[in-house]
């Protein structure tokens, strides 16, 4: 039995080799060609980028929300000639953080909340510093089924009662219907949830978790199919799923104030947060690619944003964005 | 000394080219011979390791200060990133979702293996057994969205919108038992098939009509292999997941009510490693600590099932 056990472990350790090993291969020394795909023209200060001269492949994973919008740039990049493989992940901004900090399997995190001290840290043990781009902003959705007729506006008190120990919608607001309330909510592990928990319940997210008819998960479109379901469901996630869904969903306004560009933008709407992408100095310049993906991103991204659903970041986000990716790759191209 | 002579000369006249054909061992069989055994032992090994990775992974789960066994076993609410450790809402909705799935999948599939051992004609039998093939072969996750896009709009026509949620666990149940059917049927199909003739001849002799006989005599001589059948299939049943990830609901709940969502453990299971949460947090130990009692269920109730099965060997050879 004992014997069994050892030569267990070694198939196991064996098995285990190349997964280890992958995180040692960095920094291939082929500077010449690797930026061939600079090009003279450029966007904003950026150099121009030419994705037909891109190549190589790019892992990237994480939230759910900033998901649609990186598709959208994958998508576009492949349209416009890259021909590299592109991987996008929606696991949740923590597990994407987790992938790229701790794992290192992944070259690009997308998050829907800003980067943690501790992640960091843990990204430090693997030799990374992650740096910040800011692609844009959402309004996060409190949504219901259309069928709901008497849910139109929530105060950022309801809010909290909604989502925490109310029984019923009547005891949120006594001119609603003494109906169970049915929550669909993001998963633990999403950066919606973080944010969400920060926003209304104060970092706590006990309140949110001990509420009656709780389903999570971090998949979206099953939240959307249950608050679809039933006029006494409620949830909420990025806009964009809205966007998508606005046929069958009603949007709540919070305080009064709608999920619109002019509220977003002037601040007034309180549930509006920033989108990111992350990565690393030097798995920038070591694949190009990432380095030619996130200065594509960065460049086109307010072309694309407001199709996939949600609301361009300001231009000094933007701005900060851009002096990030020169200060990066500093000198290599 | 005389038995030892004749011994010796018994060997030395033995024709020799006889010892030297069953003495020789040939080289490659052996080699063929210990490939195999390696993959035989290979496959006990992953067995092993299995084992050791879930009582281990548990280990760390159960050694957490604010996981106890007792609130564990006992506790009536399960949400463990707010140090809530009672599994009895997981527990309650797999036993729901299996047991609605053993209400229709043994009756049905009873009926399905009685008419294919007793009443179907060949060319009926050439029909039906292929088509339980292809039921069979559907993987589960087409059977989630059966569930989700079929049973449940079909459940909330027929008792109500309000009343029946667009996730519940009786929808899950009844696609699972729709899954378990062909395992049922085949099954139980050589369980009846295998009761001698003569029981039914004597029957026959004794007056009984075909239908007496069927359900007087063969299934009762049939029925602790019929038994066996229906343990396997409800340790199926128990362990499905893509069908109850779907359909059942994605938030633990202590309810007995089939038309309201309820999580179970593999539906919680998928959704904690689909959510690659944090790999040193008590939420990611708990899967394994769930996977544990899982696989000290199905392979409780398969042991059980073989032991009935073994019995059942004996009775008639």
């Amino acid at each position: 039995m004992k014997k069994a056990t050892i030569v267990m472990i070694a198939i196991l350790a064996l098995l285990m080799l190349p997964v280890f090993g992958a995180g040692s291969k960095e920094a291939k020394p082929q500077e010449t060609t690797q930026f061939a795909w600079v090009e003279e023209q450029g966007v904003n200060g950026l150099p121009g980028v030419n994705p037909i001269k891109v190549s190589g492949n790019i892992i990237t994973a994480g939230s759910s929300t900033v998901y649609p919008l990186s598709e959208r740039m994958a998508e576009r990049f492949k349209q416009e000639g890259y021909s590299g493989v592109i991987t996008i992940d929606s696991i949740g901004s923590g597990a994407g953080f987790e992938r790229f900090t701790v794992a290192g399997e992944t070259d690009i995190a997308n998050a829907s909340r800003a980067i943690k001290a501790k992640e960091i840290e843990a990204a430090k043990l693997i030799g990374r510093s992650p740096i910040e781009f800011r692609v844009g902003t959402d309004a996060l959705a409190v949504v219901v089924s259309n069928q709901n007729t008497f849910a139109k506006n929530v105060t950022k008190e309801e809010l909290a009662k909604l989502f925490s120990t109310a029984k019923n919608w009547s005891d949120v607001n006594p001119a609603w219907p003494n109906e169970p309330i049915q929550r669909f909510i993001p998963g633990t592990d999403s950066g919606t949830f973080d944010y969400f928990s920060e926003e209304v319940f104060k970092n706590n997210p006990e309140p949110m978790l001990s509420a009656q008819n709780l389903q999570l998960s971090e998949d979206d479109n099953i939240l959307v199919q249950g608050i679809k379901g039933s006029p006494y469901a409620v949830g909420f996630f990025g806009y964009a799923y809205y966007a998508e869904n606005a046929d069958s969903l009603s949007i709540l306004s919070i305080n009064s104030v709608q999920a619109s560009k002019a509220n977003v933008d002037n601040g007034t709407y309180p549930l509006a947060r920033p989108l990111f992408i992350y990565s690393d100095a030097q798995i920038m310049r070591s694949k190009s690619q990432v380095a030619a993906f996130i200065d594509f991103y960065l460049s086109y991204v307010n072309e694309e944003v407001i199709g996939v659903g949600y609301f361009p970041a300001n231009d000094e986000e933007l701005e900060k964005g851009r002096q990030t990716w020169l200060k990066a790759m500093n000198g290599t191209y | 000394m005389r038995p030892m002579a004749f011994l010796e000369k018994d060997v030395a006249s033995m024709p020799t080219q006889n010892t030297q054909f069953r003495k020789k061992h040939r080289l490659h069989e052996r080699i063929i011979e210990a490939i195999m055994f390696l993959f035989a032992l290979f496959s006990l090994l992953i067995t092993v390791g299995i084992v050791v990775i879930l009582l281990r992974e548990s280990y760390l789960f159960f050694s957490d200060p604010k996981v106890n066994l007792l609130g564990f076993l006992t506790g009536k609410d399960w949400q463990p990133m707010i140090d809530q450790f009672g599994f009895l809402p997981l527990l309650n909705a797999t036993f729901t979702t299996s047991i609605i799935a053993m209400l229709l999948g043994i009756p049905v599939g009873l009926f399905v293996a009685v008419y294919l051992a007793e009443y179907a004609s060949d060319r009926m039998r050439g029909i039906l057994k292929p088509t339980l093939e292809v039921l069979a072969g559907i993987p589960t996750i087409v059977y989630g969205y059966f569930a989700l896009t079929f049973m449940t709009p079909l459940l909330r026509m027929l008792f109500g919108q309000e009343r029946v949620e667009i996730y519940n666990t009786g929808s899950a149940g009844l696609v699972i038992g729709i899954l378990v059917l062909p395992l049922i049927a085949t099954m139980a199909e050589d369980a009846i098939s295998s009761v001698p003739k003569e029981l039914r001849l004597a029957s026959y002799a004794l007056g009984g009509t075909k239908i007496e006989t069927t359900f007087q005599v063969v299934i009762p001589a049939a029925l602790s292999g019929l038994s066996a059948t229906f343990l396997l299939a409800l340790s199926r049943a128990i362990g499905e997941t893509m069908v109850v990830a779907l359909a059942a609901g994605a938030g633990p709940k202590l309810t007995a009510d089939p038309f309201k969502a309820a999580e179970t453990i593999t539906g919680y299971i998928v959704r904690i490693s689909g959510g690659d949460v944090s790999y040193n947090s008590v939420d990611y130990n708990s899967i394994f600590a769930l996977g544990l009692v899982l696989f000290l269920i199905t392979f409780t109730l398969n042991l059980i099932s073989r032991k009935i099965s073994n019995v059942f060997h004996q009775e008639y050879e």
